[in-house]
Parts: structure tokens; sequence; C-alpha cells
């Protein structure tokens, strides 16, 4: 009996060291997942979700745990160390928390927990050297498809008012809305040769990414009054669909107006009537490399900002970040889109380059040079042009 | 309606409330149930009425055994009783009181009701006002609606639990008219009491308890040496009067109004001194109450001052006034005089020094057990004040009174204490006054007023209309002065 | 203490029968409402049980829940034993956290002087919650306001104070955002060992509340003159008691305790002020100290109970995908189950009143 036991176990471990290949360095590998909203809210946290879901299909061995509605207001009294902790108990050894909001707490886990990765999103602790060397940072560059979401209402608008449902306001929003208005303010010169002064581009911020009732604006209402105030189309920059939702209920009351969401590919479903099209982020294969990086413990400390895939900003296996057209894009506009698209893959349309002035106006980017990624990153005000506030409300 | 008791039992635990108790009630009968405080009465009407539960016995109406469990289901056999606190709803108006409860309410014509309530009182002499809130009643007058209530629900055997307290000697002949009247009409009623003298106006026919059984049985004309024998064994000494010499003024009020009650009080001027005990005599609602606050420092004033001793005082500053030797006993125990769900030696701390940080509690046991001792209270240190039964209370709230107050200040004292309890707390106050503490006590019972008082003041409208030496009046003059006539 | 003391009134110990009675009523009711929303009944016990008590590092986010909320429970037991409902105990919370993150800015510059600020900061936030508590206090005995309608109408105050800070005068720079306040330096924090993981400050902050609170109720005059106006204020007045000093008094302790449970939000968990920084322990906490009876030993079990199911519940959407407020409807199922098996004891009690004495006309 012993002996027949013995055998067994001579030859699982004969079989086992028989197969010493490049699978034996990757272990499996759990990673959890924070979600700052809903899972399925067609916005910011279902990109990450899919993506996820994406990484459990392409690679073998990864599996996902995950949390929704991680923020204060929705789960009262849970933070992201306990959130951590309890990821960690059930195996988790690389974390992903995707939102901002989370920066601190991600932090204070990560120092916590030295053996696990922590993957922050949209965050620069790595860049402001803030960052344990178990804690990346990884974002898209959501700013060329701000562009083109810009450039397809500029070329849309009937009113020359263009919206921003914008969510707090920080570097990141301040890029974002930015970036918007210069794909618009492109549209309007470039194609439609009209006076720059005859575009109106509002930033509305409510508060935070979402709603939150008694703390933040409602973004319903401020959508509704864009539309009341002649404002045709809105571009959402925060991660819910209100503002779609929004456009679509004033086209049934015979409203002509558009709306563009944001984050999630699938956004336009709500009211496909009347959405120009969304830029959305595909976080799948930018996991990818952090998720086998920490299979294989060759974990780099790393602060990515990932453009498009120029070839196919769609491709779903390669590009961070893409834009699908609306149904309600109207036919002459797509065209010009293309082009537009492409120049920017090329550098022809090279929207970051100066002069550009700061709402105060002093100086962003001079005469004749070109932004770079830091100086984007770090944007301190909203452009000369825009209405809306830079910072905080005085 | 005949009924009959039949060896009635009810046990809470080891004790027996009802222990065999049998007695009939024919038709058109005015029988009374008479007994000291927990000799079982009230708990044999609530069996009766379906309230309670007997532990065994029977009930038999016209002959025939009855079961029922519930009071709507005594209801339906005719039965219903008045309770000393009438149960209505006093934010509605009175025709609202009066409809709840009857048959036919879903489709409610109130038209038909309020005709119906103003024949119904109007038979009786019942001056109600249908649309007045019920909360602006008096005791008396909500015993009115809701004896005319439970007529229109067509009872048939009428209990009455304690009918005569707490409401005024008109409102009471009223009553007994009301009562005489449903007797000569066939209906049967049932009067539990403790008072000798209402029974004896008003029934045919008494059955006396006592401990939980019946003691003996007597009809017209009574007997009342031997009815007090029946109640208690031997007839208990009535009190005297203190009949000390008046000293010194105590308290002083000029020409003081002060809003409250029905009437408020009125511009009123008077003067107590050492020793003295006087009697405050009226309607309910008449100015007694407010008095007693204005003296005790309890109430604002409108016009007038209060002195003490010769001191002037500012009002409403019952500490101030309590420093000086002033104490208020309420009427209502359990309400405002005592503290709910607070233990006897709590009540002993906190009318302890406060020297420590900490509360001496063992030294307020042992002071609770001296008070338990010397004034006969039923009780232990350790029990809430609630579980006390209501002469317990009042002595309990006698022996908070310290040694030697200046000027006590009681309101209706004796309510709802049997013949001996009222001899007791008597014969304790008129100790006080002989040591020089000037007393002034409300009371409904005029008999009271006269045997232990030395002067009476008679409130009408919120003004004195009559202060009279007790021994210089009787009960014909202040009856015809608390009606206004002097 | 209570064994010795015989004023203590002999608290409502429900019979083990009634407790037993009122579990398996909540049990059957949450494991209906599990069935119904199609979720194994065991499978989510469980994971409440493994997600709060499972290991140490859970348990040690349990007791960080505990602490706060068993400081607002003993601050509770004071207003309630006068009668008061102090409802506005979350919004005396908030301003605890509020008067912290003014402390702490304050000290922001100074990293070595931490201590010395994290212990200002304890007596600002004491005084925070203390100050909002009397308002309160306040407008009820001079201005005749109900303390629930003053202390709702003072929450809703409190949070827009919050809000307005946080996106107004303490903004983080160049950024307008309802997430918070910017983190303080670690200097600041309250120091948990690793691996205790709890701060040991804060351990001792409630457990000196705990004793604090039965002492002064069950030994002291306070307690005695709290319940006995309580109990009834115009009698008590005839004792020679101030009703409306002690409610006062008794808000002022509720809101000291409130404060400081708010500290322990900022100094211990956030390290910031944030707009849910209140976490509504304080609402939480009401419902500990009722279920708890009013009962002063009853409080730190229930309230680490509650603890447990805030933090266990966590685990139902992770594992079950259940939302996670089931938490919440074991805590509310209890409470309202526990009053109505006391409503129906007492009703039952009232039947047989001739028991204390009988025939008592």
């Amino acid at each position: 009996m012993l002996k027949k036991a013995f055998l067994l176990l001579a030859f699982l471990a004969l079989f086992s060291t028989a197969f010493p290949s490049g699978a034996a360095a990757e272990q499996p590998l759990t990673f959890g997942l924070l979600l700052v909203g809903p899972y399925n809210d067609h916005g910011w946290s279902q990109a990450h979700y899919d993506g996820g879901k994406y990484v459990e299909k392409k690679v073998p061995g990864a599996k996902m745990i995950y949390i929704d509605k991680v923020n204060p207001a929705d789960r009262p009294g849970v933070t992201i160390p306990q959130l951590v902790d309890d990821m960690v108990e059930k195996g988790a050894r690389l974390i992903i928390a995707n939102s901002d909001d989370m920066k601190d707490g991600t932090r204070e886990a990560a120092r916590q927990h030295p053996d696990v990765y922590f993957l922050h999103i949209s965050g620069d602790d790595v860049l402001s050297g803030k960052a344990p060397s178990n804690l990346s940072n990884l974002m898209g560059k959501m700013e060329y498809t701000k562009m083109m979401a810009g450039f397809a209402a500029a070329l849309t608008t009937r009113t020359g008012k263009i919206g921003y449902l914008g969510p707090l306001i920080n570097e990141e929003t301040r890029r974002l809305a930015a970036s918007a208005y210069l794909g618009a303010k492109y549209a309007w010169e470039t194609v439609l040769k009209k006076k720059p002064e005859d575009l109106k581009f509002q930033v509305t911020w409510i508060g935070f990414w979402f709603n939150i009732p008694g703390v933040t604006s409602d973004p319903t209402q401020v959508a509704q009054n864009f539309f009341n105030t002649g404002y045709d189309v809105v571009l959402s920059g925060i991660d819910t669909t209100e503002a779609l939702t929004v456009a679509g209920q004033k086209k049934k009351e015979g409203k002509n107006v558009w709306g563009v969401p944001y984050d999630y590919i699938g956004a336009c479903q709500g009211s496909p009537d009347v959405c120009l099209g969304v830029p959305y982020f595909n976080w799948g294969p930018a996991y990818i490399p952090f998720v086998k990086a920490a299979m294989s413990k060759t974990w780099k400390q790393e602060w990515l900002w990932l453009g498009p895939d120029w070839k196919d900003i769609n491709n779903p296996d390669t590009s961070i970040v893409g834009f699908v057209p609306g149904a309600a894009l109207p036919a002459g506009v797509k065209p010009a889109l293309d082009q537009f698209v492409k120049d920017l893959g090329s550098g022809a349309a090279n929207l970051f380059k100066g002069p550009l002035n700061y709402q105060d106006g002093t100086v962003f980017v001079k005469a004749g040079e070109t932004a770079g990624d830091k100086q984007i990153w770090h944007m301190e005000q909203l452009l000369q042009g825009m209405d809306g506030s830079s910072s905080a409300k005085k | 309606m005949r009924v009959e008791l039949v060896d009635i039992h009810k046990h809470y635990g080891a004790v027996k409330a009802n222990d065999g108790v049998s007695l009939t009630v024919a038709a058109g009968e005015l029988h009374g149930i008479l007994g000291e405080n927990g000799a079982g009465k009230s708990t044999l009407m609530k069996i009766l009425a379906g309230f309670t539960a007997r532990t065994s016995g029977s009930v038999r109406v016209d002959g025939k055994p009855v079961d029922y469990r519930t009071t709507a289901e005594a209801a339906g056999l005719g039965v219903g009783m008045l309770y000393q606190d009438p149960l209505d709803f006093p934010q509605l108006p009175v025709l609202d009181n009066f409809i709840l409860g009857q048959a036919g309410t879903i489709a409610l014509d109130r038209r038909a009701f309020k005709t119906r309530f103003l024949e119904l009182a109007d038979s009786f002499h019942f001056r109600l006002n249908p649309e007045s809130p019920a909360s602006s009643l008096t005791v008396g007058e909500r015993q009115q609606v809701e004896l005319l209530r439970l007529l229109a629900l067509g009872v048939q055997l009428l209990i009455l639990d304690e009918p005569t307290t707490g409401i005024s000697a008109t409102q009471k002949e009223v009553l007994y008219a009301a009562l005489r009247r449903l007797a000569a009409e066939g209906k049967s009623v049932l009067l539990v009491s403790h008072k000798l003298e209402d029974v004896e106006a008003l029934c045919d026919r008494v059955t006396v308890l006592r401990l939980g059984r019946v003691a003996g049985e007597m009809a017209q004309p009574f007997d009342t040496e031997q009815l007090l024998r029946m109640m208690f064994g031997a007839p208990p000494h009535p009190p005297m009067r203190c009949a000390q010499p008046a000293g010194d003024e105590v308290l002083a009020l000029d020409r003081v109004s002060s809003p409250g009650g029905r009437s408020g009080l009125v511009d009123c001027s008077v003067a107590v001194r050492r020793g003295e005990v006087v009697g405050l005599a009226g309607l309910e609602g008449s100015g007694q109450e407010v008095f007693l606050r204005v003296a005790a420092g309890l109430k604002p004033l409108q016009a007038g001052s209060v002195r003490l001793s010769g001191q002037s005082l500012s009002e409403n500053d019952y500490h101030a006034f309590n420093r000086r030797g002033v104490y208020f006993v309420p009427s209502a125990r359990l309400e405002e005089g005592l503290i709910p769900e607070l233990t006897i030696t709590e009540h002993a701390a906190l009318l302890q020094e406060r020297r420590t940080l900490r509360v001496p509690y063992p030294a307020a046991a042992e002071d609770a057990g001296r008070r338990i001792e010397s004034f006969r209270i039923k009780g232990r240190p350790r029990t809430p004040v609630e579980e006390l039964s209501g002469g317990n209370q009042q002595r309990l709230l006698l022996s908070f009174l310290p040694p030697d107050p200046a000027l006590l200040l009681l309101e209706n004292p004796t309510r709802g204490l049997d013949l001996e309890s009222v001899n007791w707390v008597w014969r304790h106050l008129h100790s006080y006054c002989r040591r020089g503490t000037a007393i002034v006590f409300s009371s409904p019972e005029l008999d009271e007023i006269l045997m232990v008082a030395d002067r009476v003041l008679v409130f009408f409208n919120g003004r004195i209309i009559l202060d009279a030496a007790a021994a210089a009046t009787d009960v014909q003059k202040l009856g015809s002065a608390i009606a206004g006539k002097v | 203490m209570a064994s010795d003391d015989p004023a203590v009134h002999p608290i409502i110990r429900p019979p083990v029968r009634d407790v037993l009675l009122t579990a398996v009523a909540v049990l059957v009711f949450t494991s209906l409402l599990l069935i119904v929303s199609g979720a194994p009944p065991l499978d989510a016990y469980y994971h409440l049980f493994q997600g709060s008590l499972g290991s140490w590092v859970k348990f040690a986010h349990v007791v960080k829940v505990w602490i706060p909320l068993t400081l607002c429970a003993c601050g509770l037991l004071f207003t309630f034993r006068i009668g008061l409902w102090n409802i506005g105990v979350e919004g005396q919370v908030m301003m605890g956290s509020v008067f912290t993150t003014w402390a702490l800015r304050a000290g922001s510059d100074s990293p070595d002087m931490g201590a010395v600020f994290i212990a200002i900061s304890l007596a600002a936030a004491a005084l925070g919650g203390a100050i909002w508590a009397a308002i309160a206090g306040f407008l009820k005995t001079k201005g005749g306001v109900n303390e629930i309608f003053a202390g709702l109408g003072l929450n809703f105050v409190a949070q827009g104070i919050v809000l307005w800070l946080i996106f107004g005068p303490w903004k983080q720079p160049g950024v307008a955002s309802m997430s918070g306040t910017e983190t303080f330096p670690a200097a600041l924090w309250l120091n948990a060992p690793a691996l205790l993981r709890i701060p040991p400050v804060a351990l001792v902050l409630v457990a000196a509340a705990l004793a604090a609170t039965g002492l002064i109720l069950h030994t002291t005059w306070i307690g005695l003159d709290l319940k006995a106006v309580g109990r009834n204020p115009g009698a008590a007045f005839l004792y020679g008691l101030k009703p409306s000093r002690l409610m006062v008094l008794a808000m002022l302790f509720a809101g000291g305790f409130a404060g400081l449970a708010g500290n322990l939000q900022v100094t211990g968990v956030y390290h910031r002020l944030i707009p849910a920084i209140s976490s509504n322990y304080g609402y939480l906490a009401l419902l500990v100290v009722m279920l708890a009876n009013y009962n002063i030993w009853l409080v730190a079990p229930v309230a680490l109970f509650f603890a447990c199911l805030n933090v266990g519940s966590i685990q139902l959407p992770m594992m079950l995908q259940l939302d996670s407020s089931l938490g919440g409807v074991i805590q509310g199922a209890l409470v309202l189950a526990t009053l109505g098996m006391h409503g129906w004891r007492q009703a039952r009690s009232t039947q047989a009143e001739g028991r204390a004495a009988p025939g008592s006309a």
C-alpha cells in the first residue's frame, strides 16, 4: 500500500518536472478589481469590468474578483485598505484600483502589502515619486478621442453652442475638456471655416465622477439646463450616461439635439438616435502586460500613458482608447471625421501645438512649440475660448 | 337582564384577587359593590366586562351560562363598563367619541348620530356640546359622553367603576338621576365604589367584598355600622380637626391673577397663618388648582404679588419657595409627584444632600427603609413606585415631606383612597399642623373638608366667593357657594 | 457594579425564549428575502461570518467600525436616559470631523508635532460635537423645538458645512472635487501597529468612554438626575432638579462622544475630510442603543454585532453578487422585531396588571 503511494508520488513528481516550460514561470493569478461605480454603469466602471473579463479570457490562469460601488457614499465606512485586505485574503496578488478617488487608499494599501502588486488607473503617484515600488500607474490617451468627439460635435451643432458635462475639476478632467474643445475648434475653423468667436464651448462641473444626491450637482439637471439654453450638443465627461439620456428625452420632445457619452464602448445603446459616437476605453489589452508581469514576478514600476493604435483605433486587441461613431452622426460628417482621425495619427493635425493660451491669458504652449506629455498631464487651467471654471469656485 | 356570577376565582400567581365570589344582579336593580382598596372589586368587574379572563367559575345571563373572552363579546351580550378614566380620544370632538365603536360607522351619517346624541343627552339633562373637543371636558362630562355611548350601543347591564371620583357634586346628582332612570327602564346597574355614602345614596342592594371574598350582602335600608364592619372588620376612627390657635402669617396673596384651568385665578387676596388647615372647595377647575400652584411658585402671575412670611418672592420659582419651606404635593401622584421606573430608594436619594460625586445609594436605601416602615408602605426599597397601589403612593409622597415645613400645599390628598387610608393621611397631616405647619388642601368632598379643615375657601369662576370657619358653615351653605350663590 | 447597586432598576432582561424567538423571526425573514433574491441563505450567512470574523485582519476592521459606533452609542445613552431622541448625533459626528480637520490643518506644516496636534484635534472634536449638540439642546429647552426636528435640521446643516468646506475653503490645490480634502501627512494619522492594525489610542478611548458612561450613569448624581428627568420632568422639578439644564448636559455628553467618533474617522480611517465622513454611524448607533435596550452592558456586544454585519456584508456583492444592503436589512429587522417583541410583552403585562395590585381601584 505504502509502496504504491510512494510510486504514485514519484510518478507525479517526475511528471511535473518533465514540463518545466515557460508556463511554470507564470503562476496562475487572481487579480482584484476595485470599481468606483456599478459594474454595469455603461460608463467608466463597466469599461474596466469588461477589461477584466477580457484578461480572464485571454490570459490562462488569470482569475478576476471584483467589488463595485467602491465610494464612501455608496458604501459608507468601507475603505480601500479594508477591501484590499479582503481581496488579498481571497488570494489576489494584483489589485487594480480604477478611480482617481482611490489614490490615497491605494497607496496606503500598497504600503501594507509590499508583496502584492497594485495598479492605480489614472493616477500619477509614480510620476510624483510618492508610490512604493509595488504600485504602478496606467492611463490611456483619451485626449485624442475626446478631440474626435469635439470634432464631431462642432460639425453637427446648429447653434454653435457645445456643452461639456464635467465631473470634478483636476488635471485629468481639465485636459480632457480642453482636448474636446481643441477638436471642436479645429473642426470649426479648419473644416467649417467659421470665426472662432462664434463657437461657444461651456464646461459645467458637477463635483464628482457621478451623481451623489445631495453632494454633487445633479447631472440630469445640468444636461437639461444645457439643452434648454440653446446648447444642442452635450459631451459627457462623467462616468455615467445622463447627458445622452437627457438628449434622448429632448429628442422625443421634438428638439434637435445630440449627445456624446464617454468611457464605455456600448454607451450609445441607451439612446442611439441622438448619439454622435463615443470615445471609450478598452482596458483589456492594457491590463495584460501588468497581469503577466505579476504572474512571472517580473514587475517593474511604471507610469504608462498609452495612445491609441493608429492603425485601427477600434482594434479590441491593441488599442487602449477608441472612438466609435454613433447612429446619429450626420452622414456628411463621417468622411471629415475619418480624415481627422487619419491626420491625428499621422501627426498632420497636432492640436497641442502652440500658440495656446490658458483661460486667463497666460501662455500654455508658445507659438511653434508642441506640448509634451507631462505638460499636458499637468494642465493648470482650461484654455482660452472655453467657458467654465478652471478650478474650484473662489 | 339578570346576571349571575357563580364562584368566580381569579388568581395572579399566588395572589387570589377573587376567591370564590358569587352574586346576582336582578333586572332593574341598582346593585352596589363595596370594599376597600384591594378587596377585589375591580378585578371582578373586569371579568364581568370581558376585559380579564377568570381562572374559574361561571357567568349566567337570564339563567343561561355564557362564555366570552373580550369586551366586544361582552358588549354583544349587553354588558358594558364605564371605566374610572374613560378611554376616549381627547383630540377628537365629543360627537366623534360618541360615534366611535358603534355599529355601522363605515357609512357614517354624522347628522343622524348628532341628532341621536342630542336626544339622548337631553333626556338625561346632560349639557354637552357635541362639537367641542373631548379634551376640554371635565372628568364628569367625559363620563357622561361615555355613558351615552354605552347606552347607544344597547347596554343592558351597566358597570360603573368609582364613577364619583373627580366629578362635582352637581354632576354626581345628574349621574344618580340618570342611573335611577335606567334602572326604572329595566336595565341593571352595578356600581363599584369604596365610598359608603355613594352606595347608600343610590343602591337597592349592596355586596361587600373583602380580601377577594364576599363579606356580606345587604338591601335597603342599610345599616352603616354593619357595612363598615363588613368592609374593615371593625369601623375605623374618623379623624378630628387639628384646631391649633392660628399663629403668624405664612402665606399671603395680594390681588393675584393668573391664567390656567378653566377660569384661572382672578384678583385673589388671602392670608394663611401658622397651624391653620385650609380646605379649598369648588367645582373642578374653578381656580383651586391655580391657587395651589401660584402659592407654590409653580405658575407665573398676571397681576398681584405673593408673600411668604412677610417677604415678597419673585414669582414662578418653585425652588426658591421650596427653600423657604413650601412643599407642593400634586393630585396626580404618578403623573406629577412620583417618577415612574425609579425605585423608592432612588426617590429617597433625590432628597439627600449632595456632598459627594457618587450617589450614596446604601444610605438612601436605609433611608427608604425607614420611610417605608414609619409610613407603613406596602413595598420595599427596590420597588419601582409605579408598582405601589394608590394609597401607598400617597403615603410615600407624604413620607418625602420634611419634618417641619412652613407650608404644605396638597392637591386632593385623599383622592381614590379608602376610608381607612383617608383617616390615616389626616392623622398624619394633623401632626404637622400641631407643629405649626400651615396646610392648604383641595378636595371635592365637602364632608372631608368640613371634618378636617379649620377654614374653608370656596372658589367660583376663579374667585374666592366664600371664606368661612369650618365650624360656622355646613354642606348646604358650601354647596350653594360652589354653585355661585352666597 | 450593578449587583451591589440597589438603585439600578432591574433592567428588562427579556427571557431567553423571547430573545430566541426574535432571532428566529429575523433569521426566517432574511432567509426568505435571500431566497426571493435567488441566493442560498446558508452561503450568505457563511460569507457574512467569514467576512467579519474569518481572520484577524477582518476582525481588526470590525473593531475599527465598532469603535466609533460604540462611542456614539455611549453618548446616546445619556440622551435616551433623559428621554431625548438625539437624532442629531449624525451631525455631531460630522462636526467632530470638521473640528478635527481644522485642528490638523493647523498642524500639517509641523509634522514632528503630530502627537500634539492629534491630541488637540481630539479635544477640538469633542468640543465641536458638543457645540452642535448644545444647539439642539438649547433649541429644545429655550425654543421649544423638538429635538428630533432640530437634530435632523442640524444634520443637514452639518452636511452642508462639510460639503462647503471640501469644495471651498479646504479644497485641494487646483482641484474642485467632492472626493474630499487633501490627505494629511502620515505624522497626523493615528498610528496602528502593523500587527494590531487598530490604533491603540482609539481602543483606550473607547474603553474609557464605556467605563465613564457606566460609572456616570449608574453611580453619580448626573445619572440619577438624568433618569429622573427622563421619566417625569415635572415631578423631577419638584424634587429640586432643573430639567432644562440637565437636558443640555445630556446633549453635551452625547455630542462630545459623537465628536470623538468623528475625530477617529479622520485621524484613524480616512485621514482626510470626505463628504460621507460620518459613515452613518450616528444613525446606526441609535439602532444599536435601541436594540441594546438602553443598557450599557449590552451596547458593546450589540455594536460589535452591527459592526460585523457592516464589515461582513461587503462579501455579499463580492461572493454572491448580492446587494450589500442586506446587512442593513438584518440590522433594521432585528431592531423592529425586538421593539415589536418588547411592545407585545408590555401589552401582555398590562393585561395582567392586576398582578402588581389586584383590584387596584
